[in-house]
């Protein structure tokens, strides 16, 4: 069985610091095998110990790949984790019972039958897809098919459905650290010490950076070695200890944003971090190196293999080269060879490396090749062997057998975020490797001064510690006659040929490269190659090497990919529900979204709704109108000033219809005005637009030197609307306030108790009944719908909902801004002429008006009935000869009239009192006459009644 | 977009509390021929450089205030109340 292989199979002794927890077996399923690893495994490391070296295979030539970073950073290990497609196998930990599935090979990892794409290159050079495939034009049609069944990494499975939601949070801190490792903990330390509160951010699951994979390390010059990962977990246990550090583990800060603001990937959502200084300690990189089949699994990072053997005690190969450009190599390979590796040999391209490292591997007998290069690998999907060759040519190819090769290129400062922020952001500091920082004294002290920095009294300016003052010129030396096999970009498969071509072609620099072929496009966005295209494209260009090194494309956010899910987050459109939405449920209403606010739509057939408020009494919760309370010496001359009509001449208790236009005249929202008191008005908006109207009250109001004080009582106040013949009969119950027809007349307030409660009664007839709107506060809610609901029953009582009240304001021809009226829709074109007051000093709206008024009416709403019980649905097009000229903007089946009937946009020549205008049912154009007055009690009677 | 303002009455916040209000223009009187008019509707000078600008703080005071605002660089110079731009 596959599967069957023990962890410990190339697992090696357990040693103090690994992340694994032996007494712990996880058993998960990789490609239908059952994979045994321990807690604390990633699932690539799970799999290599038990002996997979292909992870993945390639984007356009399905070549197999394996492991390469081990640290999250390239490509090389996603896989699909249930139905979440590129999953970094070496990132994410295990659990019982995941399913893992390899990707873009099929029908397996070992025999893909895509590979044979890797033989037909020729055919696909780069760009080919700009070059080939135009004509016949059929062709592309066909090849879009292949391509895009080709194309794309992992495959989203569309039937699966996400129970889980990802939350956004955001928080505040004196100084964000980017990195755990020992400059970022240093510099948190630094700044806690300062009082200051610290958010320490790392990728990893625990802090310590490399330390926690290094093996020995000296903390001082001169001192004697001891483990790193004691003193990682030293400096870990002081943060832990420090109250004023908040650590986020296993998160990966993905992009920097103006003043300091983090977007962090937490395993659970997006945090937003604004801080007032930023510490990045992000560490450097080794990048790989270019030859020949510099792909093969069995080919990675010295960290990587590194990693394997500290964090998850995995014996990442027997016998091993070790490439490098640095001392690191050197370090490495007296790591791995104390881990039970056998050293091969140490192939180093310079011919001048020192250190003590290089001293002791010398010294171990261990073969040491320096000057030296690889050139080529060997192996079938695993590498064999390795070819190397001077670097000055004056030796030469040996051959070297071995099953692993480790990379150990010049490290590359982990900088990205900082480039986010294109120009110098003031408020960040560098510290440690990505501040080419060489050893860990260095580090150590980089951190410190970060974090002395973060307390200091200005904040520094980033240039004072840019990466370019410490490090070397870091473009990597790269072989002229760049091979097809030679990658550089692992995401998309380009070669160094593929860059040398295009370059030949002419698109020279990095940024038009990207552009043509793709490289830092995939997945890793540049991560493992953006230092190889600066070198390549300087070496081709014949640029000098140093300058290539600053040369990089455009640094974005994300760093790293971001599931959509979590820059979508929860769902948070919360409702607002007035305080009878109790009753409405229990009274079984369906409800709807009206703005923000969740209305009920009807309680039982609309019809019979209407029928009760035309020959009854009828109840509608409107406590969703916006309420504002303008208040103030100045109150008339503001109202004045922000309605087309007049208020100043308003007499104390009336109430008067107001339309309010933007300054170019264009209808923003209507409503009911009362004066209340010489200095107090009482506003009503259209539901879900008391924000915007009080934000437009105090914008005009703002800075005017106005005695005049706006205050939104939206929320303080409920409102019912009780409407029909038998409204007063049923109120007179309730209160003593005198409702008789002379006495409380159309357009008429009172304050007063009803029901015992202190309330607003204002006489208005959006419905076109006889009618209060008793505005409470909103607290008595419950209590006054039960009163008038128990005063009214005797009446014959009904509430009525949103549907019906359209049904019966459209009877009365009343507008509702927004659905019949648009974004040019002027009070003219609605027939409000006689709200608009153009004998006034001035008002908004009046230079858009005159400057209306001078062009001329463009178009009218106007009423139309059909002559059967049809509507048209609203938006519908009215048509004249085929033509359309209008549209409907609502249209019911009238209770009353028994046909259809509704408001329509017309030509001004058709605003005639009974023209003929076709509106479509359907697809059928059917005759339908205009008016101009409303079908229901055209005169007012019963409203004024 | 993720740069501080700061508001008069409340302080420094994220921009995601503010409204923006577009430039400060001045609004032509009551008389003024109708050319002045439709270019107060329809155009703004939409410098790149320093603005003068209406800002409301949607989701804390509520009150409207005035920022010179870089808009090349979302950089704020200041912000003050209506009516009192600093000298300078």
């Amino acid at each position: 069985m596959p599967g069957s292989n023990s962890p410990r199979d190339s697992r090696i002794e357990a040693r103090p610091g690994e992340a694994i927890d032996r007494s712990s077996p996880v058993v998960f399923g990789f490609d239908g095998d059952s994979v045994a690893g321990f807690e604390g495994d990633t699932i690539a490391s799970a799999l290599y110990a038990r002996g997979t070296r292909v992870f993945s295979r390639s984007f356009k030539y399905h070549r197999p790949r394996g492991l390469l970073c081990c640290s999250g950073n390239c490509p090389n290990c996603l896989v699909t984790v249930g139905d979440e497609p590129n999953v970094r196998a070496c990132v994410r930990s295990i659990e019982p019972g995941l399913e893992v599935k390899s990707q873009n090979a099929w029908p397996s990892l070992r025999f893909d039958v895509g590979s044979i794409l890797d033989r037909m290159h020729w055919l696909m050079p780069v760009g080919f897809y700009y070059k080939a495939l135009h004509r016949p034009k059929a062709l592309w049609l066909l090849a879009r098919k292949l391509v895009r069944r080709v194309g794309g990494l992992g495959s989203i499975d569309i039937n699966a459905t996400h129970s889980e939601e990802f939350s956004s949070r955001n928080i505040h801190g004196d100084v964000a650290v980017v990195g755990g490792g020992p400059a970022g903990m240093s510099a948190a330390q630094a700044a806690a010490e300062a009082g200051l509160t610290v958010v320490l951010i790392d990728d990893q699951s625990a802090l310590g950076g490399h330390l926690r994979y290094i093996g020995q390390v000296a903390a001082n010059t001169g001192a004697s070695e001891r483990p790193a990962h004691e003193l990682a977990a030293e400096m870990a246990e002081g943060v832990a200890g420090n109250s004023n550090i908040e650590p986020i583990l296993g998160a990966t800060v993905f992009g920097l944003y103006q003043d300091n603001l983090l977007a962090i990937l937490t395993s659970d959502g997006l945090v937003r971090l604004r801080a007032r200084h930023v510490v990045l300690a992000t560490g450097s990189q080794e990048t790989p190196l270019l030859f020949e089949n510099n792909d093969l699994p069995g080919i990675m990072l010295s960290s990587a293999a590194r990693r394997l053997i500290h964090l998850y005690g995995v014996l990442p190969g027997r016998e091993a080269v070790i490439a490098t450009e640095t001392i690191e190599g050197y370090e490495a390979a007296l790591d791995l060879m104390e881990a039970g590796v056998r050293i091969a040999a140490v192939v180093d391209s310079s011919n001048s490396t020192q250190g003590e490292a290089a001293d002791a591997v010398r010294e171990r007998g261990i073969r040491v090749l320096s000057g030296h290069r690889v050139v080529r690998a060997y192996g079938k999907g695993k590498v064999k062997a390795i070819a190397v060759a001077s670097t000055d040519g004056s030796s030469g190819i040996t051959r070297i057998r071995c099953d692993l090769l480790c990379m150990s290129g010049l490290p590359q400062p982990m900088d990205a975020l900082l480039h986010q922020m294109g120009a110098s952001q003031p408020g960040v500091s560098l510290a440690g490797g990505v501040a080419g920082a060489a050893t860990l004294e260095e580090t150590l002290a980089q951190g410190r001064a970060a974090g002395g920095e973060a307390a200091g009294p200005s904040a520094p300016s980033i240039n004072d510690h840019s990466p370019r003052n410490n490090r070397p010129a870091l473009a990597p030396a790269v072989p002229a006659g760049g091979n097809a096999r030679t990658y550089v970009c692992f995401c998309e498969d380009v070669s160094a040929h593929d860059i040398e071509q295009a370059i030949d072609e002419g698109f020279a620099d990095v940024q038009t490269l990207k552009r043509y072929t793709t490289v830092t496009m995939g997945p890793c966005q540049g991560k493992m190659c953006g230092a190889a295209l600066a070198g390549i494209c300087a070496a081709h260009a014949g640029s000098d090497a140093a300058a290539a090194a600053d040369t990089h494309t455009t640094f974005r956010p994300p760093y790293q990919p971001v599931p959509l899910a979590v820059l979508a987050g929860r769902e948070r459109m919360p409702m607002k529900r007035t305080s009878l939405d109790r009753i409405h449920r229990d009274l079984g209403a369906r409800m709807v979204e009206s703005g923000p606010w969740l209305r009920p739509h009807s309680y039982g057939p609309p019809a019979d709704e209407c029928a009760a408020v035309r020959e009854r009494v009828g109840v509608i919760d409107v406590g969703t109108l916006g309420k504002l309370e303008v208040v103030g010496a100045d109150a008339p001359k503001l109202l004045d000033r922000l309605y087309t009509h007049s208020f100043s001449d308003l007499r104390v208790g009336r109430i008067r219809y107001g339309l309010m236009t933007s300054d170019n005249g264009v209808i923003m929202d209507d409503g009911t005005v009362t004066r209340l008191a010489e200095d107090r008005y009482f506003v009503t908006t259209t539901s879900g637009n008391a924000d915007v109207i009080e934000e437009w009250f105090n914008w005009w109001n703002a800075g005017a030197g106005n005695c005049a004080h706006v205050v939104n009582v939206t929320a303080a106040y409920g409102a019912v609307n009780v409407a029909g013949p038998r409204a007063r009969e049923t109120l007179v119950k309730l209160t003593d306030i005198d409702l008789s027809p002379n006495r409380f007349r159309y357009m008429g307030s009172a304050q007063g108790e009803v029901a015992g409660v202190p309330c607003l009664l204002l006489r208005i007839g959006f419905v076109g009944e006889a009618g209060w709107e008793v505005h409470f506060p909103a607290e008595y809610g419950e209590y006054m719908w039960h009163a008038v609901m128990d005063a009214g029953s005797e009446f014959g009582i009904s509430p009525f909902g949103l549907e019906a009240q359209r049904i019966l304001r459209l009877e009365k021809g009343h507008v509702i801004v927004g659905q019949d009226t648009d974004a040019v829709s002027t009070p003219m074109d609605v027939g409000s002429d006689w709200a608009v007051r153009f004998d006034k000093e001035d008002f908004i709206g009046r230079g858009g008006l005159s400057v209306a008024a001078y062009r001329g009416l463009q178009q009218r709403l106007v009423g139309f009935v059909l002559l059967h019980a049809a509507a048209p649905e609203d938006g519908t097009p009215v048509v004249s000869g085929g033509q359309p000229i209008g549209r409907v903007t609502s249209a019911r089946i009238s209770p009353t009239l028994g046909v259809g009937f509704g408001l329509a946009w017309v030509p001004p020549s058709f605003a005639v009192e009974g023209a003929t205008i076709q509106v479509l049912l359907g697809e059928r154009p059917v005759d339908a006459k205009v008016t101009l007055d409303p079908v229901y009690d055209p005169d007012g009677l019963r409203l004024r009644s | 977009m993720s740069f501080l303002l700061n508001c008069p009455n409340c302080g420094e916040r994220g921009v995601s509390e503010f409204r923006f209000g577009g430039e400060v223009v001045s609004r032509p009187s009551p008389g003024a021929p109708e050319r002045e008019w439709t270019s107060y509707f329809h155009f703004r000078p939409n410098v790149a450089g320093v603005q003068h600008e209406w800002w409301n703080h949607r989701y804390g005071c509520r009150r409207w205030f005035q920022a010179l605002r870089d808009s090349t660089n979302n950089v704020i110079q200041t912000t003050f109340w209506p009516g009192e731009r600093p000298s300078g």
